[in-house]
């Protein structure tokens, strides 16, 4: 990581940071400052307040992320703060809550998207949001016994969650008899859900009343695997298994530079310059994926968009497979730098390289005649699945969900990493806020990606044969200093992922916390649909391009 | 003269009269013809399906490869061809499942329905090389009616399968069709006036004629060329009452997992699929027959049924084609595309015929009065 912008960052701060702390004023019980950003202590019912001032006040209108966790002594939960015009302003609300009564105001008023996060918080860690709208688990079954990442969990108690026991999505009582509205389950096994999601819809009709996903049925406790894991070696391969479908080394990015600023540790230039082409790389194969399938959502079968789209990616994957030497689960990323140089002989990963970049204008113009101009997916999608931007940010909607609706943010631009400021490309924003904007976000980001690789390759080139540091010096069993904590996030495919980590001294997280970016990307699936037909909720949860690996971690 | 003057192209003896004449069943009266009759049908109805349930599925598989850029069926028999046996062994070998608060008579009648509706309507097909069934004066009319009742199939199918997804899928095949039959028989009625007949043999006859010779070249007067507006319009409805892209809503399998046919297993789900792909060939034939000039085409007219497969096979062509590259409207638009656009426009397109058609009988009457 380049240090120097960060620093000038810093310097310009200064000023903001009093200013901040000048707003909440007597409410700060104590300064909790993290690497990321300044952190403030206040008390669990002054939350609603604190928030309202900084959204209002200071422009803080991104809640990125709410973090919970279990101290010996207390319980905090941490509001993650950030402002979608300049995401490297950043400010953290420390929220303790005595360990007898975990009780803490909920933040669902002033962002929706605590909604969501405050459950899972509830869900796995115990803390009670009070005034929350729907204090429900999330991610785990209602008939769940004890909060899994709680430090009184007893892990050997058997859960017994029989059909009977939990909430029977079968039941006949869904039966209204005051309306004429019909209950559906669509999912969790539906050809359209992309995974195993569960939208509990209510219809009117062919109209679509009420939509409430149901997540969790792919959760594999991802953070508490993490927690256990050794940051140098044993949690890199986690992040592959998130957005699994090809995102792979842009989440492992999320996890090296999040470790990478908590240890202060020096990525070298060159192996910046492989990251940001594998990145982008995936980013691609990706897109191609969000394309084939929304193509299939709104086609309605396994057409000749599907197909092309996979033909396409599959020519991606090749080069991946040649970089990292895997398809899927990459593991290639190492703190400090990757695991290994481009293959070689070197001129043949270059050309493989070209010859896909050269190729792609035609296959972007087929996917155009197919797709774009054509007039009855124009029906399909044009001014449906309408996601405002004031909705979009309150939810905390990222990635082409975000730029579809117009908001100009971009993590590789506005809190740049690895060697994106020193490339020539753009951030491609609609303002249709519709299902069209966010097929046509994601076609152009597949072209802007490849203008960054095609520059990535040109310099990986020409970089001299004695200069190619692929990894920094890392200690091989890294401690970084106990209680120190950040939140760092990078562009993935899907939006804004975060990780929040905290030390505790040893060679493993006291804390590790996912921001998935589909997470909060679905939870505006209702705001999308409601009054729509059940197609254009397909298209829509097709349009969001979510996946359940990510969602459900 | 339209309508009027006939060129046998075809002969007028019908498949059971031949059967009867040649099998000597003729000789014992009503029993005999009988018979005879059922032998015949018998015949039709296995070419019908042996083309449906075993070249269909093949050919499908392949035309959608070919235009999804990649390789099918190829493993089992040259060209994959036994893949047909592989796949009726695997389909029959299946579970039937029906479910527990499934309707029962109409849950089980359903798959017949659907498969039996189409069989019916290939009996009053003229398919070239004498093998034509039934030959009422009404025909037309009795293609249009029995395909029709495919959708009370699709309804009970939905209805009875006690799932909503089903029930969804019912609906939407009902208010489909209902939306698009009008349309298609108000065309199809623009080709009656052309010939003046709803005789299926009669309306081939008519188009036998040559419409215009360029360079030498006899050009039919199939209504397809005489009126392309009408064609054009009749494929579009034929998609919608098949149930084929960009109209296949009744099925939706990303929107409403499979429609009316989620809940069917085994062997009643081979009957609606059967019943599905008969549905298509039948729209191929009734095209071919009112449009296409039926079995005409170059060569001696034993030839008939060949030409007359090629236009069907070009009908499904199409429709996999359209499968392939086109999305799937929303059912709103699409009730809005059969009644605010189909229904205008193929009334528009009956009353145009009717003018165009009496201009020119009465120029051809008053030629003759000229001439006379």
């Amino acid at each position: 990581m380049s240090t120097e912008p960060e620093l000038d960052a810093d310097v310009a701060e200064m000023s903001f940071e009093d200013r901040l702390e000048a707003l909440v004023g007597t409410r700060v019980l104590e300064r909790d400052d993290h690497k990321n950003a300044p952190g403030f202590v206040i008390r669990p019912d002054d939350v609603q307040d604190v928030l309202f001032d900084l959204r209002d006040e200071a422009g803080f209108d991104h809640l990125s992320c709410v973090t919970a966790q279990q101290y010996d002594d207390r319980y905090e939960s941490i509001y993650h703060l950030k402002q979608y015009d300049d995401p490297t302003r950043e400010v953290s609300v420390v929220v303790p809550t005595s360990t007898d009564n975990p009780v803490s105001q909920t933040a669902e008023p002033v962002f929706r998207s605590a909604d969501w996060a405050e459950r899972e918080n509830f869900d796995l860690v115990g803390i009670d949001y009070e005034g929350h709208p729907d204090p429900r688990r999330i991610l785990l079954p209602e008939t769940w016994q004890g909060h899994p990442l709680s430090q009184d969990y007893n892990q050997e108690k058997p859960q017994v969650v029989t059909l009977s026991e939990h909430a029977n999505p079968l039941q006949a009582d869904h039966k209204d008899t005051e309306t004429d509205t019909m209950f559906l389950n669509i999912g969790p096994h539906h050809p359209a859900t992309h995974g195993v999601l569960h939208v509990k819809t209510v219809l009117d009709g062919e109209t679509v009343v009420d939509v409430d996903p149901d997540i969790g049925y792919l959760h594999r406790c991802e953070e508490q695997m993490c927690e256990q894991g050794t940051y140098r070696h044993q949690i890199m391969p986690y992040p592959d298994r998130w957005d699994y479908v090809s995102a792979g080394l842009l989440n492992e990015w999320a996890y090296a530079r999040a470790v990478e600023d908590l240890a202060d540790i020096e990525v070298p230039e060159y192996a910046q310059v492989i990251r940001t082409m594998g990145a982008e790389l995936c980013r691609i194969a990706a897109h191609m994926l969000a394309l084939g399938t929304f193509a299939l959502d709104v086609f309605g079968d396994f057409t000749a968009v599907f197909q092309y789209a996979f033909r396409d990616r599959e020519v991606v994957q090749d080069i991946l497979e040649d970089l990292t030497g895997q398809r899927l689960m990459f593991n290639y990323f190492r703190l400090g730098g990757v695991a290994w140089d481009l293959p070689e002989p070197r001129e043949e990963f270059f050309e493989k390289t070209r010859d896909f970049l050269d190729d792609l204008p035609h296959k972007v113009s087929e996917y155009e005649d197919l797709i774009v101009t054509n007039e009855i997916f124009q029906i399909r999608c044009v001014d449906t699945g309408i996601l405002e931007p004031e909705v979009a940010k309150s939810y905390g909607a990222t990635g082409p969900t975000a730029r579809g609706s117009g908001i100009d943010m971009d993590l590789r631009r506005d809190d740049p990493y690895g060697y994106y400021e020193n490339l020539d490309w753009d951030v491609i924003t609609e303002d249709g806020m519709d299902n069209y904007s966010r097929v046509l976000v994601r076609m152009g980001e597949v072209e802007e990606s490849a203008k960054i690789i095609e520059q990535c390759v040109d310099l990986l080139e020409d970089w001299p044969e004695d200069d190619r540091e692929i990894q920094s010096n890392v200690p091989r069993t890294l401690k970084p200093e106990a209680d120190t904590e950040t939140y760092r996030a990078v562009e993935a495919a899907k939006g804004e992922l975060g990780i929040y980590l905290r030390s505790d001294g040893t060679d493993k997280p006291g804390r590790f916390k996912i921001r998935s970016p589909c997470f909060h990307n679905l939870s505006t699936l209702a705001e999308m649909t409601e009054g729509e037909y059940i197609p254009d909720l397909i298209a829509s949860l097709g349009s969001l391009d979510i996946v359940l690996g990510e969602v459900d971690r | 003269m339209i309508g009027g003057s006939k060129t046998p192209l075809q002969d007028t003896i019908l498949l059971p009269e031949r059967i009867g004449d040649l099998t000597g069943l003729g000789e014992f009266g009503m029993a005999g013809e009988l018979i005879a009759m059922f032998i015949a049908a018998f015949i039709v109805g296995n070419l019908m399906l042996a083309m449906t349930g075993v070249a269909g599925p093949w050919a499908k598989r392949k035309i959608t490869a070919a235009f999804t850029d990649r390789y099918a069926v190829n493993r089992v028999g040259p060209f994959g061809l036994l893949i047909i046996v592989a796949d009726s062994v695997r389909l029959l070998g299946k579970e039937l499942i029906i479910p527990e608060n499934a309707d029962r008579p109409a849950y089980d009648l359903a798959p017949i329905v659907v498969a039996g509706s189409a069989m019916l309507g290939f009996a009053v097909i003229p398919m070239g090389s004498g093998i034509h069934l039934a030959d009422p004066e009404v025909g037309l009319a009795y293609v249009f009616a029995v395909a029709g009742i495919a959708s009370v199939g699709l309804v009970m199918a939905g209805y009875s399968s006690a799932n909503k997804y089903s029930m969804i899928g019912g609906l939407r095949a009902v208010a489909q069709n209902v939306a698009y039959e009008i349309p298609l028989v108000v065309t199809g009625m623009s080709v009656v006036i052309f010939a003046g007949t709803l005789q299926m043999s009669e309306i081939v006859a008519a188009q036998a004629e040559t419409l215009i010779t360029v360079g030498g070249l006899d050009i039919p007067m199939w209504y397809a060329f005489v009126n392309p507006f009408a064609f054009v319009l009749f494929l579009a409805a034929n998609f919608a009452e098949i149930g084929r892209n960009p109209f296949d809503i009744p099925e939706a399998p990303t929107e409403i997992v499979a429609g009316y046919q989620t809940e069917y297993s085994s062997v009643y789900f081979v009957l609606i699929y059967l019943g599905e792909f008969l549905h298509i060939f039948l729209g191929g034939a009734i095209i071919a027959t009112i449009f296409l000039g039926g079995p005409a085409g170059p060569g001696p007219a034993e030839l008939g049924i060949v030409w007359f497969l090629v236009k069907i096979w070009a009908v499904f062509l199409l429709t996999q084609w359209l499968r392939s590259a086109l999305p799937r409207v929303r059912i709103d638009q699409l009730i809005e595309i059969g009644w605010k656009g189909m229904l205008v426009l193929a009334f528009a397109n009956l009353v145009l015929t009717a003018i165009i058609v009496g201009l020119l009988e009465t120029d051809l009457a008053l030629s003759m009065v000229i001439f006379a």
